[in-house]
């Protein structure tokens, strides 16, 4: 029913690499084969909310090893920290946000979320300008809070070390991430049923699910991992390209765009249009219906461009009406 | 509905004009419709399939018939101003459309009767006095007027016709600001359609809703491949038939147009396969800009084909714009397919009503390249502040760029053809002496 309103299909071949993403990092303890126990991915934390709390995960979200490091790591000067870091900089600057809409598991449980909305033919939420920029702010505070909370933990001369058992983790115990998956794991049997589940998690958890059932990517927009890659969201080597001669300015890009950027839409100077917000799901390249306008690019490397919009002349669309040609 | 009211503008009105002035209008009118489409006829390559469309536009034609009928088993007419009226709700609704704006030259008379000679546009004061003295026989039996608030001309026109037949005013954003001015529009939009099922009696669906912007997004795509040929070194279609074409959408209902576009358009690749052309070997590739030209006002655009140059693209309300975009929903909630057609009707549109109006200029800019113009012919009607306005700024910024253009202001009337075509000829001639100069 779709197909008819869209230039370019990139949701299906995205749909795909999420759940190889999804069967590679969480797969194996929801009973499937272990795609990614090798002990290398043990060592590399990804930048995508890949969680800790999932049992056997061959790896997790950096986040979680930022506290941990931050926490503990006051008696080796931070190196481990800083080496891993390191790592994650470059993965950021290797594959950019594809980590958000393209890799993410919990990308995935939105837009979940998201199709079930769409499915009960609820309209969406649009959020205003003002809490726009206000839900930018959360993502840099949820970072500097972090970090506020960890280090003096970690530092043994202030004493607070005995805090560590509630402080520690500041954010995984917020996160939804974590309530989520420790359910899903107890439904599906991959851990045993225990009722022992914060009441924190469960509500933030509850919170998440109704605002990712109203507003598309709703946790994205404060996820601080999101905030880490925004920072290098123009240095890294996937970008969001757009060519302003052929742009007509018809909206279409800022009216889908899951996460409300509205850089693709304003911008008529610079052709790199990405910016902290967009993900790169590829949402504005299916939709726009000018040849070439927008693209995704890998460097210097065009992967895919939008392209007007077709009637397919499939079997079944003979039978339609209104499409096909008579 | 509303009460028939005694006109506050004309005493009497139904016995103001006399038989005698009604019927000498719609004689000239007829015999200028027929001057029109000979001149379009006359054309030394033309497709065959494009018979179809000359019937659709023609004054008193199949079409007025079937209009007539339509109405008389119980359907509703809606007549539309602009643009930035959504089709497919009107279709969705179960009402056919009709485009308004007027391009014949005699019922301006009976306009002037009323307003004076108010240095008004022309195409306001043919599209007012059409409905006063039921000049036109497709926009004679409209239920409805549906005008967004454009242009001054435009706004007070649908204010006048209050007088004669319903009209539902938008209030359309004249500076667009992101979202607030989509969120206005997007409310009148709804307001519109909650006239339409007033006025029709049915519930607009969403189901009949995707279903039309379906065909009109069928028709933009038809519209895109008919701009390839046009783009092309041999365009096989002229430009007065390509607007003849794209204005008979307006007309037409759009699963019929779509069809027989389509047959036109494989018969113009078979044109082009055999290597004919339309109009002149080496004739100057023109762009036409400005304020809009409705049938049978094919003034200029016959002037310019006659006198060497061919229109490849224009820039018009009355030609390109009419399907220059298709519609893209993401979803397919109530809310978010209104919002999809209340967006594309507003901000790709760059009617010059709209300030800054930066697109226009991008948007010739981009078009003088993509299709190879080597002249622009900016038109004004007289008393079209706003395109006289953007003229200036246009023709600086083309000459940044090296393409020459000519500005020309017209009336409703064949008094200054002579005077046109000798700037048109003037104009044509200077491009193709700069063709060999460059050449050399």
């Amino acid at each position: 029913m779709m197909e008819m309103f869209k230039g370019r299909n990139i949701r299906p071949w995205r749909f795909l690499v999420q759940i190889g993403a999804v069967l590679f990092i969480i797969g194996q303890s929801y009973g499937l084969p272990p795609f990614g126990t090798y002990p290398i991915f043990r060592r590399i934390f990804l930048p995508n909310a890949s969680c800790r709390y999932i049992n056997d995960a061959p790896t997790s979200c950096y986040y979680y090893q930022v506290q941990d490091g931050f926490t503990t790591g006051f008696a080796t000067n931070y190196v481990d920290v800083a080496i891993m870091l390191a790592v994650v900089v470059l993965l950021i600057i290797l594959l950019g946000r594809f980590w958000c809409s393209w890799l993410c598991p919990f990308g995935l449980v939105q837009e979940g979320f998201e199709k079930l909305r769409e499915l009960l033919g609820i309209p969406r939420y649009r959020l205003k300008w003002k809490q726009r920029i206000l839900l930018r702010r959360v993502k840099y505070t949820i970072i500097f809070l972090t970090v506020l909370i960890s280090i003096p933990i970690g530092i043994s001369a202030l004493g607070l070390t005995s805090c560590q058992s509630t402080f520690a983790l500041p954010f995984c115990q917020v996160c939804p991430a974590k309530g989520f998956f420790l359910i899903t794991q107890q439904i599906f049997g991959a851990e045993p049923w225990s009722n022992k589940l914060p009441l924190i998690a469960i509500a933030s958890l509850v919170v998440f699910s109704v605002s990712a059932f109203f507003l598309p990517m709703a946790f994205c927009r404060i996820c601080p991992m999101g905030g880490l890659m925004a920072l290098f969201g123009r240095t890294s080597l996937p970008l969001l390209k757009k060519d302003p001669d052929k742009c007509t300015k018809c909206r279409i890009c800022a009216r889908v765009c899951p996460l409300d950027h509205d850089r693709v839409y304003e911008d008529m100077e610079k052709d790199d249009v990405g910016g902290e917000d967009c993900t790169l799901c590829g949402k504005c390249v299916e939709y726009c219906p000018e040849e070439g306008c927008l693209s995704i690019n890998y460097g210097p490397f065009t992967l895919t461009s939008s392209k007007r919009p077709r009637t397919r002349n499939t079997f079944l669309g003979r039978f339609r009406k209104g499409g096909g040609d008579t | 509905m509303k009460e028939k009211r005694t006109s506050r503008y004309l005493k009497d009105k139904d016995g103001y004009f006399s038989e005698e002035q009604i019927d000498r209008t719609k004689k000239r009118s007829r015999e200028m419709e027929e001057a029109s489409r000979t001149r379009l006829t006359s054309q030394k390559v033309r497709a065959k399939t494009l018979t179809y469309f000359d019937e659709i536009m023609k004054y008193d034609g199949a079409r007025s018939q079937e209009l007539s009928d339509f109405q008389g088993k119980g359907g509703k007419i809606i007549g539309t101003m602009c643009v930035m009226v959504p089709l497919e709700l009107i279709n969705a609704s179960g009402a056919k459309n009709v485009r308004l704006c007027s391009g014949y030259y005699e019922p301006v008379h009976p306009a002037n009767e009323l307003l004076g000679d108010a240095g008004l546009c022309p195409m306001v004061k043919s599209t007012l006095g059409s409905k006063m003295v039921n000049a036109n026989p497709i926009t004679n039996n409209i239920n409805m007027v549906v005008g967004p608030a454009t242009c001054d001309g435009k706004m007070k026109l649908a204010e006048i016709l209050e007088d004669w037949v319903p009209v539902v005013m938008m209030n359309i954003p004249r500076v667009k600001i992101g979202e607030t001015s989509s969120d206005i529009w997007v409310k009148e939009i709804e307001y519109l359609s909650r006239k339409l099922e007033e006025v029709t009696g049915k519930r607009i669906s969403k189901r009949a809703l995707v279903n039309e912007i379906k065909k009109w997004n069928r028709g933009h795509e038809l519209w895109s491949k008919m701009l390839d040929i046009r783009r092309s070194k041999r365009p096989t279609i002229s430009g007065q038939d390509a607007m003849l074409v794209v204005q008979a959408s307006q007309m037409d209902d759009i699963e019929r147009w779509n069809k027989k576009t389509s047959q036109l358009i494989s018969e113009l690749q078979d044109m082009q396969k055999k290597g004919m052309i339309a109009g002149e070997d080496g004739a100057a590739r023109i762009l036409l800009a400005g304020s809009p030209m409705m049938y049978p006002n094919f003034k200029i655009p016959a002037i310019v084909e006659e006198s060497g140059g061919t229109i490849v693209h224009d820039e018009l309300c009355s030609g390109f714009r009419l399907m220059s975009d298709p519609v893209m929903l993401d979803g397919i909630t109530r809310k978010g397919i209104m919002r999809g057609l209340a967006e594309r009707y507003f901000f790709p549109c760059t009617c010059p009503c709209f300030s800054p109006n930066d697109e226009r200029i991008r948007r010739i800019k981009e078009s003088i390249e993509a299709f190879g113009i080597e002249g622009v012919v900016f038109h004004t009607l007289r008393g079209c502040h706003l395109s006289n306005i953007e003229a200036t700024k246009i023709e600086l910024e083309l000459r940044d760029i090296g393409i020459p253009m000519v500005k020309l202001e017209s009336e409703y009337d064949e008094g200054d053809i002579e005077q046109v075509r000798t700037r048109v000829e003037a104009f044509i001639e200077m491009i193709k002496a700069r063709r060999e100069n460059e050449g050399i």
